[in-house]
């Protein structure tokens, strides 16, 4: 008796409306402590080997590369580097998230609180996206002192950068709940996320490569973010920036709504 | 008669072999479970960075893009050696105290030597396997060549040994994977990327050269270089004395670790 009276309200079932807040923020703030807690590994690490690759490639073919769609090589590589962290670390958050989980066994964590598949999805979707941002951001800070950065258009590279990193998140997603082991996402990485991103014209201005190689870009939703995202900074594009808005629409729209089905039906997830 | 026999103590002469053998099979058979990853990720890494240097230099250069590929993929092959020479040692390492299995071979009856001389070589196989994966991949891009295969031959071998032994001091020193990750991207990553892998360091502004001229990996890289093309940056006497004296010293420094019971016996 006197326990009812010391806790009548946490004894009776929570009430929300359309929306769980409160587990949508919980969900959402888990994802993203779990990088910030190895924040050395999921920040810092990118940044450093980003602007080896920045190092790397500048030494290598800088000295003689005249100008890339009149800007200096560098001023012209930055933009892509960025967003090529931006894509693997939005897509390494919830890829690993996932698969972790289920690999622990404590993926019941997320398919058993009183979340709406939506919810799941944004709540994951979302530590993703912010990874993705924090780490372009923390490249881009590294970047400034060395590269000689201009923001043409500061609201193509917002709308890129989060578009790119939503979508990586999404890709990171749908890789977890497929995979069941880390060779599985080991082959993913290797095979697909990151040729995809190499193959993108990051490094290379797609406009001056053989037919081939640019069909091969145009048809990699990499290349759009790329492209986008760059012309933010230096206001130039090497495809359309119209076709480019609505790939990446489109593919996100898409990809939401394939990762609502996935946790709606519980596909690979629940038995 | 027979149970009194067997209860005796093993003798053995001055090398343990069959104990070097053990602790060699242990190392192989962590390092190597996975083969499938642990070579086609790093043949297929490799292949994307000689094909977007392809693409690279022949869409933005009038650089020959044959010259480049012939002078990044020894750099490349070398570099492969290393990182999966670092692995096998290394990552056996901090896995073992992090399940604590490391007293399976601190507590056998192998000298320091014993074990040193076993954590090098698993790792210099490990490289060299890993590395002539790669090797048969730049077929792909640039005609086979090899100058002077024994010197091919030495700076593989050194640079396979050299990072195991760095991967063994890692491995002992770290007490997370954190530290151990840290230390590798924050350390040894760069020292590798900035050593003439990928630009011949005459390219190089002049204080980068300076500074390249202190960095161990560059005369392993350049020696390896000249054993595939011919061509070396650096005096090839002093690519030798450089690869032996470093492993020397980390071989002494990995012996010594060893030898204490730093941080593996407590």
């Amino acid at each position: 008796m006197s326990l009812q009276r010391t806790f009548p309200q946490a004894l009776a079932p929570r009430h929300y409306r359309t929306v769980n807040w409160v587990g949508l923020q919980t969900l959402y703030m888990k994802e993203v402590r779990r990088f910030m807690t190895v924040a050395t590994q999921t920040i810092l690490a990118p940044m450093v080997t980003t602007l080896l690759f920045l190092a790397v490639f500048v030494l290598a073919l800088g000295h003689a590369v005249d100008r890339v769609a009149g800007e200096p090589y560098m001023a012209f590589l930055a933009p892509g580097l960025i967003m090529m962290a931006i894509t693997q670390n939005a897509f390494a958050n919830t890829s690993s998230s996932i698969l972790i989980s289920k690999i622990q066994g404590n993926i019941v964590d997320l398919l058993m609180p009183p979340l709406t598949p939506l919810e799941r999805t944004i709540g994951l979707a979302g530590g993703g996206l912010t990874r993705g941002l924090v780490v372009g951001i923390a490249t881009w800070i590294a970047m400034v002192p060395f590269v000689p950065v201009s923001l043409a258009h500061p609201g193509f590279i917002l709308f890129h950068a989060v578009m790119a990193s939503l979508l990586m998140s999404l890709v990171g997603v749908l890789a977890g709940v497929w995979a069941e082991k880390f060779d599985h996402m080991a082959a993913i990485t290797n095979f697909i996320v990151t040729p995809a991103a190499f193959l993108s014209g990051t490094f290379y201005s797609a406009e001056r490569l053989p037919p081939f190689w640019q069909g091969v870009a145009h048809a990699n939703p990499l290349f759009y973010m790329i492209d986008g995202f760059r012309y933010g900074f230096i206001g130039h594009a090497d495809g359309s920036l119209t076709a480019g808005v609505l790939v990446l629409v489109g593919a996100n729209a898409f990809l939401l709504w394939l990762t609502y089905r996935l946790f709606a039906t519980g596909y690979h997830l629940k038995a | 008669m027979n149970r009194a026999l067997a209860l005796q103590a093993r003798r053995f002469g001055p090398v343990n072999w069959i104990g070097c053998w053990s602790l060699l099979r242990r190392q192989f058979k962590n390092g190597f479970s996975d083969l499938h990853f642990t070579i086609l990720g790093p043949v297929i890494a490799n292949a994307l960075y000689l094909l977007l240097f392809v693409i690279a230099s022949s869409s933005l250069t009038t650089l020959d893009p044959e010259t480049i590929v012939t002078f990044i993929a020894p750099g490349l092959i070398s570099f492969a050696i290393a990182e999966r020479a670092f692995e096998v040692s290394g990552a056996n390492l901090i896995f073992d105290k992090h399940e604590r299995t490391h007293m399976d071979w601190v507590m056998a009856p192998l000298t320091p030597t014993e074990k040193a001389a076993c954590f090098a070589l698993s790792s210099t196989i490990g490289g060299m396997v890993v590395g002539s994966a790669v090797a048969l991949m730049t077929l792909l891009f640039v005609p086979a060549e090899v100058a002077h295969p024994g010197a091919l031959l030495f700076f593989a071998i050194a640079t396979g040994m050299m990072h195991g032994l760095i991967g063994t001091l890692l491995g002992i020193w770290a007490a997370k994977w954190d530290q151990y990750t840290a230390l590798h991207t924050f350390v040894l990553l760069p020292l590798a990327f900035l050593s003439g892998v990928f630009a011949p360091v005459a390219s190089m502004p002049e204080t980068a050269q300076t500074l390249i001229a202190f960095n161990p990996i560059f005369y392993l890289i350049d020696g390896f270089r000249y054993g595939a093309t011919g061509e070396a940056s650096a005096d090839l006497r002093l690519s030798v004395g450089v690869a032996i004296a470093v492993n020397a010293g980390l071989f002494a420094w990995v012996h010594y670790w060893l030898r204490t019971g730093y941080r593996l016996k407590s």
